[in-house]
């Protein structure tokens, strides 16, 4: 039996008296430890909106949102990430003064970072480790030989790579990626793919945000669909795919396209 | 009692020369995008062309004035143009440090022209008016008849005009503005133009209501930062309300404290509401 | 003026102020704050240190508190004033940015600078602190202007190795996260609140020493000296020197300290003449200051040599 390490609890969210998430009862569903989720729906389906309130940018006007337990109504974002919720942005973001190793290193929590260890010098000590791992995690998304560069210089597809490293190096509970395939050429999303089931087999928990809905269903092992913010169906690909709802709804009009 | 109520008025004077002041100072900020420190300078020159023209040259004061408020805004166009425009795509943060850059120089060419010490216009003393026990003076009324009457048409042309309502577009979104068509060049100049005249008539009212020196200017910006805050670099309105605001409780709070601190109530009023609306009155939110 | 005279000024104020440009480089460069108010943290370090090292008021004093305590007492309550401050000032600004931090700090400096013009108990008004204590270095076998030239060196010195060792440091690399991009520090755990109070409280700390050896050498506080020129002048060095380092602020300040010194070292004949000649220099300051924001000829430079 495996604990429900994301629970989203009769969620509403309203923006200007309009419901964007959560019909009548609220939108609510489960993430126990070690799935992959895939969330998807149409545009406006109310996807970001979720996505936004499981990060815990925005906060639900009812119902709760639990990480682990704990309830992310009065969390800052600085704090969620610190319960272990690691995120990617639709738009990648990077530090551009700092080099790409950097990049990463700074994702993880260093004891110097505090000012009297700073001070000290005692920080030399993990310094090191925190370098292998970061190392370490470059070499897995693919990023080995940037290791030095300017993040000026990568594509927006290495740039999402070095968010989701960023992320691994701080080993979060849960790991939530928006849209990841977007503005990434087909070659580096196979290798997106690759790495994302990877972690996956390790027994990590993964959010993924999508509206590549082929990509998704590849992958993940348990999907959400939503329209109109609330849950239109939910189960695994093979039961998502074969959902009459989610065909009219979704694949028909996608196959229309 | 009457007492309070002679400094709620004089407050409403300093208000009403305070919204001249800041005007121009918000109208650049807006549409610019940043605050310009050097605006304060402005009023200065302005200042001084008046008393040069009038107590020197022994012009009468209206055509000194006309004088200075021409000439000012061409020198708030000419810097705009030579010294700001190539530095935009630097940010605001560089320009508002630039502006002091500006300010420096123009104070320091005011101070090697005119000197230290203190001037006056050639001008008949003040006449006081008497009434319900309040005393005004006219050159007190002038500066609150000229403010309201540069409010109103300054509304009139910034939403009747075609070049008012591009300023307008230009300052609530210069991206949208820029893309339908607004010709964003022209609109700057038309606003430095503007902006720069506003300082020259502020100017004059300084050199009308106060005795001039070359410092002057430095002592202004700082009311003209705390109304700028305060109205949240905003709307013409947020200003007028702002500058009331200020001068009243500038002038009343003298009334309970020692007049030294009369600067530091305008700064207060701020910091207050900064903490509250970190946006400001008109809580136009920006990024 | 001989040219030792002008030596050992330019080493003694260059220093001195370096001292502050050093901080605001750590706020502005670093910590991407811009703070307006920089003289307020000096003033609040020379009052503390006239405060504690005065005797108490006699005569005509109309200042309350006296505690004639020695001077390194006086330099240390210099730097816990100027901190004091910048908790006080920081505390409430944290969430403010950019323009409207610049804003109210400098806000809040024309409030402690009207504070010390009106409030006579604090350090006599506008009349000021004269004849403020100082340690004798004749016991060294110094002279005084060699003496305070070496201390403001070695303030000056110490404050860089300091802000180093503390950037060096993973400390400096978070820093760096958080003014590039706050949404992304905090969603990787940075708590942006904390840093930014961090580097503004710390940065504090050395123009309050700074303020406590200013005094010192002049031997006077007065609000006169604290007026937001001072933050002006900072500014103005940190661009002249290119931001971002530590040497370019040093040479910076170093730099425009010379070139007043110079220019305050010619003879004039008449007061108009000496008039004429301090314009000239802020004509002149302000000219150079708009022409390196423009070119910004410290950016290429480090371009060039990062592309190289």
């Amino acid at each position: 039996m495996t604990r429900d390490l994301l629970v989203v609890d009769r969620v509403i969210k309203r923006f200007g008296g309009l419901k964007a998430v959560g019909g009548d009862d609220g939108l609510s569903f489960t993430v126990p430890e070690g799935t992959f989720l895939g969330l998807i729906g149409p545009n406006g389906a109310g996807k970001s909106t979720t996505f936004n309130l499981i990060s815990g940018v925005l906060k639900p006007d009812e119902g709760k949102v639990l990480l682990d337990g704990v309830d992310l109504a009065k969390a800052r974002a600085s704090e969620i990430a610190a319960l272990g919720l690691g995120r990617t942005f639709q738009t990648p973001r990077a530090f551009p003064s700092l080099s790409v190793l950097d990049n990463v290193i700074v994702g993880a929590d260093s004891a110097g970072e505090r000012v009297g260890m700073a001070f000290s010098g005692r920080w030399r000590d993990s310094e090191g480790a925190l370098r292998d791992k970061a190392a370490a995690v470059l070499a897995r998304v693919g990023l080995s030989e940037r290791i030095n560069d300017h993040v000026g210089s990568l594509s927006g597809g290495e740039l999402r790579m070095l968010e989701v490293a960023r992320q691994l190096v701080r080993d979060p509970k849960i790991l939530l990626l928006d849209e990841p395939t977007a503005g990434v050429d087909p070659s580096l999303q196979s290798k997106l793919s690759n790495i994302l089931v990877d972690l996956h087999a390790e027994g990590r928990t993964l959010i993924v945000v999508e509206h590549n809905l082929h990509f998704l269903l590849r992958i993940a092992d348990r999907v959400v669909v939503l329209q109109n913010g609330q849950l239109l169906s939910q189960g695994t690909p093979a039961e998502i795919k074969a959902d009459e709802k989610v065909i009219t709804a979704y694949l028909g009009a996608d196959h229309a396209a | 009692m009457t007492l309070l109520a002679q400094y709620a008025l004089t407050g409403v004077v300093t208000g009403c020369f305070l919204i001249l002041a800041t005007i121009g100072f918000s109208l650049t900020r807006q549409v610019e995008g940043f605050l310009n420190i050097a605006h304060a300078e402005m009023l200065g020159v302005s200042a001084f062309i008046t008393w040069g023209l009038n107590a020197v040259a022994g012009w009468p004061f209206l055509p000194s004035a006309a004088v200075a408020v021409v000439a000012t805004a061409f020198l708030g166009l000419a810097i705009g143009r030579v010294v700001y425009d190539p530095m935009r795509r630097l940010g605001p943060a560089v320009l508002l440090i630039t502006s002091v850059g500006v300010a420096y120089v123009m104070a320091g060419v005011m101070h090697a022209i005119i000197g230290t010490g203190i001037r006056s216009l050639d001008m008949p003393l003040a006449t006081s008016y008497k009434a319900f026990g309040l005393r005004i003076t006219d050159y007190q009324m002038v500066v609150v008849a000229l403010a309201a009457a540069t409010g109103i048409s300054l509304a009139l042309f910034l939403n009747r005009t075609k070049t008012g309502l591009a300023i307008r577009a230009m300052s609530s979104n210069p991206e949208l503005a820029a893309s339908r068509g607004i010709d964003v060049r022209q609109t700057s100049r038309a606003t430095w133009l503007i902006a720069s005249g506003l300082a020259g008539l502020a100017g004059v009212m300084l050199a009308l209501i106060a005795t001039l020196s070359t410092d002057i200017a430095f002592n202004q910006i700082l009311q003209i930062l705390a109304v700028a805050i305060l109205a949240g670099l905003g709307s013409l309105y947020s200003v007028i309300a702002a500058g009331l605001i200020v001068g009243i409780a500038m002038d009343m709070s003298v009334y309970w404290i020692p007049a030294g601190y009369r600067p530091l109530i305008a700064f207060l009023v701020v910091i207050l509401a900064l903490l509250v609306r970190p946006q400001g009155l008109s809580g136009k939110a920006r990024s | 003026m001989n040219l030792v005279q002008l030596f050992l000024a330019v080493v003694m104020f260059g220093s001195l102020f370096s001292v502050l440009t050093l901080s605001l480089n750590l706020q502005y460069a670093r910590g991407g704050m811009i703070n307006f108010g920089t003289v307020a943290y000096f003033a609040a370090g020379a009052y503390a240190y006239a405060i504690v090292t005065q005797e108490p008021p006699s005569g005509l004093d109309q200042y309350l508190v006296g505690l004639h305590g020695p001077w390194w007492a006086g330099f240390l309550a210099a730097g816990v004033a100027s901190m004091a401050f910048a908790v006080l000032t920081g505390w409430p600004t944290l969430r403010l940015r950019g323009e409207y931090l610049a804003l109210t700090t400098f806000a809040f400096a024309e409030m402690l600078h009207s504070l010390l013009v009106n409030e006579r108990r604090i350090g006599n008004g506008t009349v000021g602190l004269a004849n403020v204590e100082r340690p004798d270095p004749g016991s060294l076998g110094l002279p005084d202007a060699w003496a305070y030239a070496g201390a403001a060196f070695l303030l000056m010195l110490a404050t860089a190795l300091v802000f180093r060792r503390l950037l060096a440091s993973p400390y400096g690399r978070a820093i760096d996260a958080v003014r590039d991009d706050e949404t992304a520090a905090e969603a990787i755990g940075k708590d942006i609140a904390r840093l930014r109070f961090e580097v503004f409280v710390i940065s504090a700390v050395p123009i309050g020493f700074a303020g406590a050896l200013y005094a010192m050498i002049t031997t006077l506080v007065s609000p006169d000296l604290f007026t937001a020129e001072v933050t002006f002048f900072v500014w103005i060095a940190l661009v002249l020197g290119g931001e971002r380092t530590i040497l370019g602020a040093v040479l910076g300040t170093m730099a425009l300290v010379g070139f007043q010194e110079l220019v305050r070292a010619f003879p004039f004949e008449s007061v108009r003449a000496a008039e004429i000649a301090a314009a000239g220099e802020d004509i002149v300051t302000g000219i150079l200051f708009i022409l390196i924001l423009r070119w910004q000829p410290f950016e290429a430079m480090v371009k060039r040599r990062a592309a190289a």
